[in-house]
């Protein structure tokens, strides 16, 4: 991969891939493959991309769809480390971001299922619902409700974790 | 919860310390070792399961009376898995400190080096199995009967001028080692589409990597 791809193509996009990216794993050196991986199939991808979306659109969507499959991936080799076995408050990461609540929030997304991690990584990335239904798959109404049922779980999560 | 999760998200990336990109190096770091070690794994289990395939043969082939054919298999598969454990620990000595592209190459060179040796070892493995498979029956014992001799005097009746070579009709050895030296011929090719069977996925995988590397690289 040249230098001026990365710099010219990925790079711009790099924020949302990191969004993503963290949002399906649980560790940095798991998130650093995640995140190479990316990389990685956009620029095999790049051929593919034929300009009937914007090509962040398109980032987007490979960024999800590659995260997922490793995520899908991981689950059925039954891969696990020795943090698997431990307590959950024994076994959580250092922390990837400083600000508490936002790493909180991160928490309570990974116990989401694949797609609801896409739906609401989206949303908050204040694409619109044609937008997420187009990169999901789906359709805008179907969206909506599921936006809707997705943030009341986050809200749960919280509400929890607070208390 | 006293925020909503939107506000949340935007005052946690108003920080630019939550977004620091990853260096991209060692591109196929992880994928490399893992294909290689794939490969090793299920080579390993492929060599214990030809072991212990000779000893069913053995033990099968001395319950159904046909010894030789067992013997024969027992000490072709051994000898195979004896070569194949001692070109095994050449993959050991593939120095794993230098990048992924070098690494794959070692992997494939090595490989394709235990192709070649085993590609020559067919040569002499899959005559010496069918012989081996013919001697069992030739020189078995079903039902009581000895069905080589009885297939000789079945001929001897049917052809009473018939050249015999040592007990065995002339013609039959002829027609046996023509095939054989056919089977010698083409058993590169077999080995090769048998080990596809086998390998094939990893193979083209791990083609489609190092075409891959090569393309980063150029």
């Amino acid at each position: 991969m040249s230098s001026d791809f990365y710099t010219s193509s990925i790079l711009p996009h790099a924020a949302i891939i990191i969004k993503i990216c963290r949002a399906y794993t649980n560790s940095q050196e798991d998130f650093e493959d995640y995140y190479q991986e990316v990389c990685l199939q956009i620029w095999k991808s790049r051929s593919n991309f034929n300009g009937q979306s914007e090509w962040s659109t398109w980032v987007y969507r490979l960024a999800l769809n590659v995260s997922m499959t490793l995520l899908k991936k991981k689950k059925n080799n039954h891969q696990h480390f020795a943090s698997d076995y431990l307590p959950a408050e024994l076994a959580e990461e250092p922390r990837a971001f400083a600000d508490e609540p936002l790493e909180q929030l991160y928490n309570a997304i990974r116990q989401l299922s694949e797609v609801d991690r896409g739906v609401i990584l989206l949303y908050l990335e204040e694409k619109s619902y044609q937008e997420i239904a187009d990169i999901i798959g789906s359709n805008a109404n179907n969206i909506g409700v599921r936006i809707k049922r997705i943030k009341e779980r986050l809200k749960k999560i919280l509400d929890e974790k607070i208390n | 919860m006293k925020k909503s999760i939107e506000t949340i998200w935007k005052e946690g990336f108003l920080n630019s310390d939550s977004i620091v990109t990853p260096k991209l190096n060692n591109l196929y770091n992880k994928k490399s070792e893992h294909i290689v070690d794939k490969f090793i794994r299920m080579f390993k289990i492929n060599l214990v399961a030809i072991t212990i395939g000779s000893v069913f043969i053995l033990a099968m082939s001395w319950l159904v009376h046909i010894p030789y054919m067992g013997i024969g298999f027992f000490v072709l598969l051994n000898t195979l898995a004896y070569f194949n454990f001692k070109l095994r620990v050449g993959s050991n000595k593939i120095d794993k400190n230098v990048n992924s592209y070098q690494y794959l190459k070692s992997f494939d060179l090595w490989l394709n080096e235990m192709i070649s040796i085993n590609q020559k070892f067919s040569r002499i493995f899959y005559p010496l199995a069918i012989l081996s498979v013919v001697a069992g029956f030739w020189f078995g014992e079903i039902g009581g009967d000895i069905p080589g001799e009885n297939f000789v005097q079945f001929l001897l009746e049917q052809f009473p001028n018939m050249i015999l070579v040592f007990g065995f009709p002339l013609y039959l050895l002829i027609g046996l080692f023509t095939f054989l030296a056919l089977i010698a011929y083409s058993a590169g090719t077999i080995y090769k589409w048998d080990l596809n069977i086998v390998y094939g996925r990893i193979f083209k995988k791990l083609d489609e990597i190092l075409a891959d590397m090569e393309e980063l690289r150029s």
